[in-house]
């Protein structure tokens, strides 16, 4: 196993590297981080020339991401157009992203496996019905309306009802709070309304995917023989049939996990939280952009979330299947 | 300075002021508020203490707002009440001597030109050191981006403008550097522009040891000290900026305790964040109907549309053979309906804004004339006349057919260009194309993102007819670079390859003269030379919407680009 581990480090390394280049030539190719200052009046066409000078632009493409690697293998992200750190700015963007995602996370793989067995078990019944029909209105509402919708009908009507602010619509937190409980539970106030909705639209999609594997291992003959031996219903559903019916939804866990890791681009601007996708996207469109250093340094860490979630993934495979060896 | 920018989402747009009394502010509320919503005019008593949101589009690139790089509008407003200025834009777009700052700032010399301040003797940087010559000369260096002198390390300062900086000969200090005089090599009438609005004192003493280009880019030491009534007291990256009262300030106190920049980047969450109370305070980077509608119908909230000191507008490329022709250019404008395109887009939100007939003076503006001489009208049938004369015939389809040049015998075709996916400039372009339609001339809509659009199809002139904003001040020396002959090197934003020895020639003797009213009237002949060539079609200014909670007093919109803080030391809360 640690011979397949290795092999597919390695493997995720190389792809790493090789997506960094194509990404960095791309970004650096698709626009000039000088418009904004070609559009103003009054800078001189010297300061123009400077700074284009002090970003390296006037530099070989091939040079800039040789030294951009280089400052990688040596544990720097470089600086990003604006002058700041990239390290310590993806640090922070990540921290923000995970206080958003792995609580969705959590709550969605409850929700999704508890929905999708349910439904599975009960295929056709009513209930069946409301959570599939459920599950495709939250799958197809886009976020931003159900943030609208959360915000406006939710934050805004349970804050008059009790008189003072519990809900919140924006950012992460309230700046001047001081004690930790007094941080923590304005933190979590922040938080109710982004991750609801980020787990209203990846359990939709999760629980589909565990109605679907449940119904096929429902429908085994190895649950047949299990029922035919008289082990009990919940022994036959939760040891034999759940079980198995984890491995295709830990794949898809894995893969959503890693790609949030990323940024939750949509969530994270309707509630103005500066996370990873708010970097992407600032670094993409703001006003010195393309930021090549930015980009690459967040395809870096995203890049390293997909290969180690995956890798993840595969390990968590054999736990739940001991029939899947690594080779 | 900023004076003028090409507006996209990202870009900034005006900038700032500075602290005055309480008094002054409370007295300009009922002059600063003209509005179709119609903010209370009436002033409020206010008590001190408390905090204020406001919530902001767009976080900082860094903190320094006279880099190239950093000088956006929402850092303009963040430091409105911590760095010094001379001047402050009021409400009516009038400068205003800060005399917290200098007690007196006169010409006492026309040949050579020369300035003398005087600071106020009670001025002091937030870490105790006085301010004084020592800040004007270190600014003055910077900003004139004369290669002699270096920023730390030997590296050429990247000053976001080096008007009027770069015609300024020497500047010294006198009586323990309280005593300022500036000597221009060359005169500059636009004089009060320096060491002012957008282009606050940057602490020499501070700057001189981290650095002007890259010692402000993170928060630190270094961006805390202020010259102001507040001082910033925290800055968390893409959450919020909070600032506190400056203890060591040496003027009246801010009222507020605290003020806080919330960013919050999508305008469309912005009303929600009203209505819920996080959010005291907006100014969207675009004013919409949607956003309009979302604030004025919550309680407590006032809402002010004014014109903005920014507007539409479309240049013509004369490197194409047809609009090299003044004929067809002025053929263009007489088929343009800009009322119907005013009626269309503005009036839901304001009846204060009409077709725009000055290009360096806004209606708002003291010295506005319309200057259009009736070249701005709308006349389709002298458009098809003047479409003939240059040579064209018209064909069966009901397009116009040149006779040369290289559409000769086929439709006469040409293409507008704007930034994708904004919604006025997309509505403008659709009633420009249809007003075209109706005087024979095809129009092609190619668009761009605001990057490819001003970093490439502008500058290098890839475009026939472009479509955008200039976000100006009420100093007008700044637009040289736009409207002087392209051949000039210090004519970078003339991509339009317009020239016209008269309209050097007056820019020259404007910018050179120090009586306002003489500088005022060449500028208006200026602009009357670009209406009989036809350089540019002014379409309309942009409308600014401001909102605020009534529990809030002495709040004065500044559409200049000082932006609403102009006067933050005397908000209060009632």
């Amino acid at each position: 196993m640690w011979a397949y581990l290795l092999r597919r480090v390695l493997a995720g390394i190389i792809v790493l590297f090789v997506l960094s280049f194509g990404v960095f030539i791309l970004v650096a190719l698709s626009g000039n981080p000088l418009a904004a200052l070609q559009a103003t009046p009054g800078i001189s066409r010297a300061t123009i020339a400077a700074a284009g000078a002090q970003l390296h632009l006037n530099e070989p493409l091939v040079d800039r991401y040789w030294g951009w690697l280089v400052g990688l293998l040596h544990g720097s992200f470089g600086y990003s157009y604006t002058g700041q750190p990239v390290g310590p700015q993806i640090a922070q963007r990540l921290l923000v992203t995970v206080k958003l995602v792995v609580p969705a996370v959590i709550l969605s793989v409850l929700l999704g496996v508890i929905v999708g067995v349910i439904s599975a078990v009960r295929q056709y019944k009513p209930v069946d019905h409301v959570s599939t029909g459920l599950a495709y209105l939250f799958f197809s509402t886009p976020v931003f309306v159900l943030a609208l919708l959360l915000k406006d009908f939710l934050a805004v009507d349970v804050n008059r009802a009790v008189g003072h602010t519990i809900l919140f619509t924006v950012g992460e937190s309230t700046p001047g709070i001081t004690g930790a409980w007094n941080v923590f539970v304005d933190e979590v106030q922040h938080a109710v309304l982004p991750v609801v909705t980020l787990t209203l639209v990846t359990y939709a999609t999760w629980s589909r995917f565990q109605r679907a594997a449940m119904l096929d291992v429902l429908n085994a003959d190895y649950i047949r023989l299990a029922r035919a031996k008289g082990l009990s219903p919940r022994r036959v559903l939760f040891v034999h049939a759940l079980r198995n019916a984890l491995i295709p939804v830990v794949t898809v866990v894995a893969i959503d996990f890693a790609a949030l890791i990323g940024g939750a681009l949509v969530t994270e601007i309707v509630f103005s939280w500066d996370g990873m996708g708010q970097y992407l996207y600032n670094a993409l469109t703001g006003a010195e952009s393309p930021d090549v250093y930015a980009v690459s340094g967040w395809l870096m860490v995203a890049g390293t979330a997909v290969v180690v979630f995956n890798i993840l993934a595969d390990l968590v495979y054999g736990l739940l299947d001991p029939r899947i060896r690594y080779a | 300075m900023g004076i003028l920018h090409a507006e996209n989402r990202s870009d900034s747009r005006r900038g700032k002021w500075y602290g005055t009394a309480v008094v002054v502010a409370a007295a300009l509320i009922a002059a600063g508020c003209s509005s179709s919503t119609g903010p209370s005019a009436s002033p409020k008593s206010v008590t001190s203490g408390g905090t204020l949101t406001f919530a902001l589009d767009e976080d900082v690139a860094g903190f320094n707002s006279l880099l190239a790089g950093d000088n956006e509008f929402v850092l303009t407003e963040i430091l409105d009440q911590t760095l010094p200025r001379v001047f402050v834009v009021q409400p009516d777009l009038k400068p205003v001597l800060n005399t917290e700052v200098v007690t007196s700032a006169s010409v006492v010399k026309t040949n050579p030109q020369t300035i003398v301040y005087q600071i106020n003797p009670k001025a002091v940087w937030s870490d105790g050191v006085p301010i004084s010559a020592s800040d004007f000369i270190y600014n003055w260096q910077a900003q004139s981006a004369n290669p002699k002198f270096k920023d730390v390390g030997g590296k050429p300062f990247l000053p976001n403008t080096t008007s009027g900086y770069n015609q300024i000969a020497s500047v010294t200090g006198s009586n323990d550097g309280k005593t300022v005089t500036v000597v221009f090599s060359k005169p500059y009438g636009d004089w009060q522009s320096l060491f002012s609005q957008a282009n606050p004192l940057l602490p020499a003493h501070i700057a001189d040891k981290v650095g002007f280009d890259s010692g402000f880019q993170n928060f630190g030491a270094a961006v805390q000290v202020s010259g102001g009534p507040y001082e910033i007291q925290s800055y968390t990256k893409g959450e919020d900026l909070v600032e506190v009262r400056n203890p060591h300030y040496w003027g009246p106190a801010g009222t507020l305790s605290k003020i806080v920049f919330r960013f919050i980047l999508s305008d469309d969450q912005q009303p929600p964040a009203v209505q819920n109370g996080e959010v005291n305070m907006v100014n969207p980077v675009l004013a919409s109907i949607p956003f309009l509608d979302s604030v004025k119908s919550i309680p407590n909230f006032t809402v002010s549309v004014q014109p903005a000191l920014e507007f539409q507008h479309m240049d013509f490329n004369e490197a194409n053979p047809y609009l090299a022709l003044s004929s067809v250019r002025h053929a263009i404008a007489y088929g343009t309906n800009r009322p119907e395109m005013v009626t269309r887009i503005v009036s839901p939100l304001t009846t204060a804004i009409g077709p725009l007939n000055n290009r360096l003076f806004m209606p708002t503006e003291s010295g506005y004339t319309d200057t259009d001489n009736g070249y701005g009208a709308f006349d389709p049938a002298k458009a098809k006349s003047l479409l003939q004369q240059a040579g064209m015939t018209m064909g069966s389809d009901g397009y116009f057919h040149p006779n040369f040049g290289p559409e000769k015998g086929q439709d006469f075709t040409l293409s507008i260009s704007t930034t994708s996916g904004v919604e006025v400039r997309s509505e403008i372009e659709q009633l420009f194309q249809a007003d075209m339609k109706a005087i024979g001339v095809k129009i092609n809509i190619q668009n761009y993102t605001a990057n490819t659009l001003f970093g490439t199809i502008g500058p290098k002139g890839e475009f026939q007819i472009i479509e955008f904003a200039w976000v100006i001040s009420p100093f007008i020396s700044a637009n040289q670079s736009i409207y002087c002959s392209y051949t000039s090197s210090e004519c970078g934003n003339n991509w339009d390859h317009y020239s016209d020895p008269k309209v050097d020639t007056l820019f020259d003797q404007a910018l050179t003269s120090v009586n306002t009213a003489q500088a005022t009237s060449l500028y208006n002949q200026i602009d009357g030379l670009l209406w009989s060539d036809m350089a540019t079609l002014p379409l309309f200014q942009n409308p600014d919407l401001f909102g605020w909670s009534t529990n809030f007093a002495h709040i004065v919109p500044n559409t200049s680009n000082v932006g609403i803080p102009w006067n933050a030391n005397a908000w209060g809360a009632t």
